[in-house]
């Protein structure tokens, strides 16, 4: 039996390694980047959040543009480095168990078989989609859980691009009840960009800083109002003002925040209360080791306040932006509406949430705020997390690689140079 | 000024005119707010903050070596230039196109209503059509909008700091 390449490959990170396997073997960004030192346009051989290079207005060039595969040159020559370099395989002998976003256009999903038979010649070929091998994972980790009993669940994978949420039965992605919410990681990172850019340093080149200070300081308000109130204090009352400091390329090559005790004050902010006493004890030393650095580290620093919960918060409320488009809360009642009445319940209680954009904090617990009011009072709202967002799908596949199912859902090489893309697509049910 | 009837007799020239797309998005639409507010939201989609076109010359050029470069320089100069339209047609055939565009060329409109496709699984407008408004400047809620471009403020001093420096950035 040969061996089997489980490739999710995400339009912001590519988790790759060997069917069967608990964790990927390799997870790097799914781009080219060009520092300012190079000429050239870089492969990636780790994720940026752990690599020491100085990344100061790196460009970047992306194959996925909302998503979708639109540049498979690009994608081959990836993917060339990965299987040659990274994983070790020789495309020849495996087969590879690739997932596609949901509703594919036809001409790139001609375009990606292309690449898979024709330029990497795999052996075989599995086309899965991610709510589908999400709640595969789910249904295995726990067998007597309330997803398996039901068998469907509600997947809302919010993820780089976009933010779906997918009602799947019985394994199968129910594909006329998703609904998309066109907001994803990439739009977050790129409007706290445009907000850091106007209001303290210009900084609209430095994707991967902005992705750090995004990833380490944004979190979901729970209530706006009372947040922007707190914001707006001086001085040590404010528990949101937090300061992160650039590279300055000689000492240290990547951002940090500035005082990451002082960073965590806002989970102090607890629903409906002031913050108490401990917290205001806190604040003191924390007020005192600013203080102390505030020194030596004068121009190439900005502060946040109001923008790290108003970034995340673009995902409940798209229309704040101008977007015409209806929040997540809505989303998933939507998704949920649009399924065979009998399955309503039985889906709001196996909400599984999954996608990197979901690491924020308290995303749940605002969420769960949202959707409460939104469904019909004898229905029970349960929302469950995995416990690595980013890996879950790629772990459903690992699973789905090994069962016994996998032989039978497979394409071969010999069959679609016999009936090509078209034909061999309808194996995948979509 | 020029008068209008000098301009008959003027040669004008024929090539078309190369303009950005925000830019064109902005001249060719009466409402100029929304149209604005639309390119901004396109930007979010950006991968890098440039104009990604140029980017495939660069890169050609980066992939040979220096030597190679100057050589194939001097003798591009030798020979026959190539022309700046041939360049643009070449460079157009050669860039890979945006989604947007596949979306358009797989024509999903003409689908029967019941099919699922990805234009059907857009969420859709909010149900409620009320908005909160946030300062353009410092990011709390605004309760004042610019009467020339739109745009929202909080104060007289967030006001101030708008009209120095962002207004009608996008609309003039």
């Amino acid at each position: 039996m040969s061996n089997i390449v489980v490739l999710d490959n995400g339009g912001g990170l590519i988790k790759a390694g060997l069917g069967g396997e608990r964790n990927p073997a390799v997870v790097i960004p799914n781009c080219l980047y060009r520092p300012l030192s190079s000429k050239k346009f870089l492969h990636p051989t780790t994720t940026f959040s752990s690599s020491t290079e100085d990344l100061t207005s790196a460009a970047i060039r992306r194959p996925i543009d909302r998503g979708y595969l639109i540049n498979p040159d690009l994608q081959r020559d990836i993917w060339s480095h990965l299987f040659n370099s990274l994983l070790h395989v020789t495309p020849s002998t495996s087969s590879l168990l690739l997932t596609e976003p949901l509703f594919s256009l036809p001409s790139i999903q001609r375009a990606t078989d292309e690449l898979v038979f024709e330029d990497f010649g795999f052996s075989s070929l599995v086309v899965a989609d991610s709510p589908s091998l999400v709640h595969l994972y789910e249904t295995s980790r726990c067998p007597d859980g309330l997803v398996s009993e039901g068998r469907c669940s509600l997947v809302v994978d919010c993820g780089f691009s976009f933010t779906h949420a997918a009602p799947v039965f019985q394994n199968y992605t129910l594909n006329y009840g998703v609904k998309r919410i066109d907001l994803g990681g990439k739009a977050l990172t790129n409007y706290l960009k445009e907000l850091v850019s106007y209001r303290a340093i210009n900084v609209m080149d430095e994707t991967f800083l902005m992705d750090d200070v995004k990833e380490k300081l944004c979190f979901v308000s729970l209530d706006v109002e009372r947040d922007l109130q707190i914001a707006r204090k001086h001085g040590k009352d404010n528990l949101f003002r937090c300061t992160y400091v650039l590279p300055d390329g000689v000492t240290h090559t990547k951002g940090f925040v500035k005082d990451p005790e002082a960073a965590k004050r806002h989970l102090a902010v607890t629903d409906g209360a002031s913050p108490s006493e401990a917290v205001a004890d806190q604040l003191e030393v924390a007020d005192r080791t600013t203080d102390r650095k505030r020194v030596d580290l004068s121009k190439n620093e900005f502060d946040l306040t109001n923008e790290r919960f108003l970034v995340p918060e673009m995902i409940f409320q798209p229309a704040d932006l101008g977007m015409n488009e209806a929040g997540l809360a809505e989303c998933i009642v939507r998704a949920v509406n649009a399924c065979h009445p009998y399955l309503h319940p039985v889906l709001y209680q196996s909400i599984i949430l999954t996608g990197g954009s979901t690491l924020f904090p308290r995303f749940v617990e605002r969420l769960e705020k949202d959707l409460r009011p939104l469904v019909p009072d004898d229905y029970q709202v349960n929302i469950t997390t995995q416990e690595d967002p980013i890996l879950g799908v790629w772990r459903g596949g690992s699973l789905l690689a090994s069962s016994p199912d996998y032989d039978s859902m497979r394409v071969t090489k010999a069959e679609y140079e016999e009936l090509g893309s078209a034909r061999c697509r309808r194996r995948f049910f979509r | 000024m020029d008068d209008d009837n000098s301009n008959a007799l003027r040669r004008m020239s024929t090539r078309t005119r190369k303009v950005a797309t925000k830019m064109a998005a902005a001249l060719g639409s009466s409402d100029n707010r929304t149209q604005a507010a639309l390119a901004r939201l396109e930007a979010l989609e950006n991968d890098n903050a440039g104009i990604e076109t140029v980017e495939m010359n660069d890169d050609d050029e980066a992939s040979l070596d220096e030597d190679d470069q100057g050589y194939m320089q001097k003798r591009s100069k030798g020979t026959k230039r190539k022309t700046r339209q041939a360049k643009a047609l070449e460079n157009a055939r050669k860039a890979p196109r945006s989604f947007l565009e596949l979306l358009q060329e797989a024509n999903l409109e003409s689908l029967p209503p019941h099919v699922p496709s990805y234009l059907r699984a857009a969420v859709g407008p909010p149900s409620s059509t009320s908005r909160r408004h946030f300062c353009s400047v410092c990011g709390f809620s605004a309760r004042y909008t610019c009467v020339t471009c739109g745009m929202r403020f909080c104060s007289c001093r967030c006001q101030n700091i708008h009209n120095d420096t962002r207004c009608m950035k996008f609309v003039a």
